[in-house]
């Protein structure tokens, strides 16, 4: 039935969210941008409030079975609300948890059992849970060959893995890391595997931290490089995903859409509600200048912006939470995430302009969720590979971007033809 | 809940409006549009046919079937009259949006009638739809100096004993050349703004009561849309609607504007129907002739334009199905119903010209539907408040306090 209406336990979380990011986050943006980090004391608050427990789907954040069917229109709300406060401080938070969910999606029973309690409650003899981390993008175009550059090379009872990870959230802050690497790199985008590695860099054998990079946005986060060297990594610390690797990382990926576009969401919701705020405050030629027709009228533009995504994030959020995650669905996931990145950046430079000069300085946020909206975008996957699955699910042609199944987000072999 | 599936009632009749616009309406509406005509079997058959969509709600309590179409009553008994009018209008705009305006009923003219008559003027009124043949209502508001500015009409009425007397002209009236009645919006005293007008039912042959022009439009040719003249039209006390109670404040504006909170998403799904249309055809002559020599990856900008009007184009239904929604829920909806309508109107003018662009030359012949379709698309804009009206009622609502342009 159509319907907008969230369910009790959805607008606790939103609730809880929404408080938190008012007084916890928002105040803080500035100061945890230019440390480069949220303050611990920031993290153990969010820590504390259990939300990241939503990204499992048996946990005892769900009341009942309902509610756990539910859980990703929940996340997307919940997300919405946290990057309202700020969405570089949104991100930052819940990445020590960021490798919960990927894990839940790509691990089989027994290392679900082995690996998670840790991540999510932490060991037995530790303060609290393990920071995760997901080693997956390289600086090595994926145009030039099928399958990762970072190696995983068959050992006695085990893996090696060698190579260069880049733009990894959290690397070097954490205690386990999934690693996507090349098994074999003649099947291409069939030969992959994903590794738990556990241990910080520096402290685990063949990992070290490269550099941090410099970002446009989103600075609260740590963005960095991690160097794999002959890592040792055993056998059964290889997700093994139930059997269905493919589906798995399929999974995983429209959860980071999704997630990302209600990130997007949040932050083109707090452009328009500052924007919307202010220029009601400000006043020039004797009146609010929100009291002019080209300003009322791009306020309005925002709001239909924000709330045009916000609707298409929920139904692909629905659609995935009611199953099965098939080629329509990935594609509505993509749509939402395409559409909530334009939203985004259109609003973020709209509220930017509507502050005129004061939009421009620091001492305002809307410069900064200008510059975080650019970053974020990114993170959710390339709108170019966005366009290309959506159009071929479309067409109802054969995909060019999939390879046996497997995510959209890897480039299939008759692209890599087109583009060599 | 948070959900969009379709209930089962809903799939049937979105189904059964499919089949009807492909094999009744589509094999047709090229030559509609060139003859500046729909023959009136036809509109006989689809009323007939049309399970009960009606242009204009015939109150269940006056002989009409009440709300819409089909089972519009939730297991909660919520209505969901709206969700399923939103859906009915999208398929049946798939089809023909032009078509769609010809259809028996009251049409616009059913709102004032229902929110300001008596219950005498009602029953009279609405009964004429009752009787065979095929009959209209029709909204008299538009002047050709007054279309956004509603206060700004100038049609008169004078009492003269127990009538009134109308002198005026209307303009861009659908159906106005032939309906059996007209609600006419006339005013006391142009100083006294909206506190001055009136609504009266002037009917067809009332002396003095004419039609002007047929209009000839860029797109929706298939509507008959008509200019009348009102020459010391004299019309009973018995036809201002609501008798002169009504008037004491600004009920006439007042009566006029309250129509638009369940009209705006409607017309607004109209214009989705035809855009969904125009990406359809594109997108499949796309598929059946340029992917025969490359694949896609070549063609990345045509792969860029299909993606942004699929994702558009849902973004915009469900723009219209929340407003559909707080409708039914009984959630004032002012705000979003203009959004809806605003969103849709812009979304569905660039997928109707990316389509004509995607189809290349082809697309700007008279036998490819898209030709038809982006000539279709302008007036939704316009019509039923104009994209800057809709955006002027948005920013009242989300400003502190209205501001005055």
């Amino acid at each position: 039935m159509i319907s907008f209406a969230p369910e009790d336990d959805q607008q606790i979380a939103m609730d809880l969210s929404r408080k938190f990011a008012a007084e916890a986050i928002r105040p803080h943006l500035r100061a945890w941008e230019q440390a480069g980090a949220v303050a611990p004391e920031g993290q153990a608050a969010f820590d504390a409030l259990g939300l990241c427990a939503l990204d499992l789907p048996e946990s005892p954040a769900f009341g009942n079975a309902d509610e756990a069917a539910r859980r990703m229109t929940t996340l997307c709300l919940v997300h919405e609300e946290l990057a309202f406060g700020d969405a570089g401080a949104a991100v930052a938070l819940w990445a020590p948890h960021g490798a919960t969910h990927a894990v839940a999606e790509l691990a089989d029973r027994e290392q679900w059992d082995r690996l998670l309690p840790p991540l999510v409650h932490g060991p037995a003899d530790s303060a609290g849970p393990l920071r995760g981390a997901v080693a997956y993008s390289e600086r090595v175009p994926t145009g030039l060959f099928a399958g990762f550059s970072t190696l995983a090379v068959p050992q006695r009872n085990g893996y090696a893995l060698s190579g260069r990870k880049s733009f990894v959230v959290n690397a070097g802050l954490a205690d386990l890391t999934l690693v996507f690497a090349q098994i074999n790199p003649d099947a291409g985008w069939d030969g992959f595997g994903v590794f738990a590695v556990t241990g910080r860099p520096g402290r685990r054998e063949g990992m070290r931290v490269g550099e941090r990079h410099g970002l446009l946005g989103l600075d609260t986060v740590t963005v960095g490089e991690l160097i794999f060297e002959e890592c040792f990594v055993p056998e059964e610390d290889r997700l093994r995903g139930g059997g269905a690797i493919g589906a798995a990382v399929q999974r995983y990926l429209a959860r980071v859409q999704l997630v990302g576009a209600a990130r997007q969401v949040g932050l083109s919701r707090a452009a328009y509600e500052y924007a919307l705020s202010y220029t009601q405050d400000r006043r020039a030629f004797g009146k609010p200048v929100a009291h002019f027709q080209a300003i009322a009228f791009t306020l309005a533009d925002m709001l239909m912006d924000v709330e045009a995504a916000r609707w298409l994030l929920w139904r692909a959020a629905a659609v995935v939470d009611r199953g099965p995650l098939d080629r329509a669905a990935c594609s509505l996931c993509a749509q939402a995430a395409a559409h909530a990145n334009e939203a985004a950046w259109r609003t973020a430079d709209n509220a930017v302009q509507l502050l005129g000069g004061a939009g421009y300085i620091q001492d305002f946020p809307v410069e900064k969720w200008l510059r975080d909206t650019r970053v974020l975008s990114l993170l959710s996957g390339a709108d170019p590979l966005h366009h290309e699955f959506i159009a071929e699910a479309e067409l109802g042609i054969p995909p060019t971007s999939l390879a046996g199944g497997l995510s959209y987000g890897l480039p299939g072999a008759a692209l890599q033809a087109v583009l060599s | 809940m948070i959900d969009f599936e379709l209930t089962q009632p809903q799939q049937l009749v979105k189904d059964f409006l499919q089949r009807l616009a492909t094999t009744v309406i589509r094999p047709g509406s090229l030559a509609w549009d060139r003859d500046h005509k729909v023959p009136d079997e036809i509109i006989e058959k689809l009323a007939d046919l049309r399970g009960g969509v009606s242009m204009g709600e015939v109150p269940a309590e006056y002989g009409g079937e009440g709300g819409g179409i089909g089972e519009t009553r939730d297991k909660k008994g919520t209505s969901q009259k709206n969700r399923f009018a939103v859906l009915g209008a999208e398929e049946l705009a798939w089809g023909d949006a032009g078509l769609l305006l010809n259809l028996p009923g009251p049409g616009l003219g059913a709102p004032p009638v229902h929110l300001l008559g008596t219950p005498e003027q009602k029953q009279r009124f609405f009964a004429v739809f009752d009787k065979p043949g095929l009959h209209w209502g029709a909204y008299g508001l538009t002047e050709p100096g007054a279309g956004s500015d509603v206060s700004g009409i100038r049609t008169s009425c004078k009492k003269d004993g127990k009538d009134w007397i109308l002198n005026g002209r209307k303009c861009y009236i659908t159906n106005g050349g032939r309906a059996d009645w007209v609600v006419i919006f006339a005013t006391v005293d142009p100083a006294q703004g909206r506190a001055g007008q009136r609504a009266f039912v002037v009917e067809k042959g009332t002396p003095g009561f004419s039609v002007g022009k047929i209009e000839e439009k860029m797109g929706l040719r298939a509507s008959e849309t008509a200019e009348l003249v009102l020459d010391d039209v004299r019309v009973p006390e018995d036809n201002l609607l609501g008798g002169e109670a009504r008037y004491q404040g600004k009920e006439g504006f007042v009566g006029a504007m309250q129509t638009f909170d369940s009209s705006r998403p409607m017309v607004a799904a109209l214009g989705l129907g035809i855009a969904r249309a125009a990406y359809e055809y594109a997108r499949d002559f796309v598929r059946d002739n340029y992917l025969l020599t490359r694949p896609l990856p070549r063609y990345a900008q045509l792969a860029g334009m299909l993606a942004d009007d699929a994702r558009s184009l849902q973004a915009a239904r469900l723009m219209i199905w929340r407003a559909a929604w707080m409708a039914d829920e009984g959630i004032p909806n002012a705000k979003e119903a203009s959004m809806s309508k605003a969103y849709a109107a812009r979304v569905a003018m660039k997928v109707c010209r990316d389509a004509v662009q995607l189809m290349g030359a082809h697309g700007l012949l008279k036998e490819n539907f898209v030709e038809k379709w982006y000539r279709d698309i302008k007036v939704f804009d316009i019509f039923e408040g104009t994209g800057q009206i809709q955006r002027i009622v948005i920013s009242r609502r989300i400003l502190r306090e209205a501001p005055v342009f």
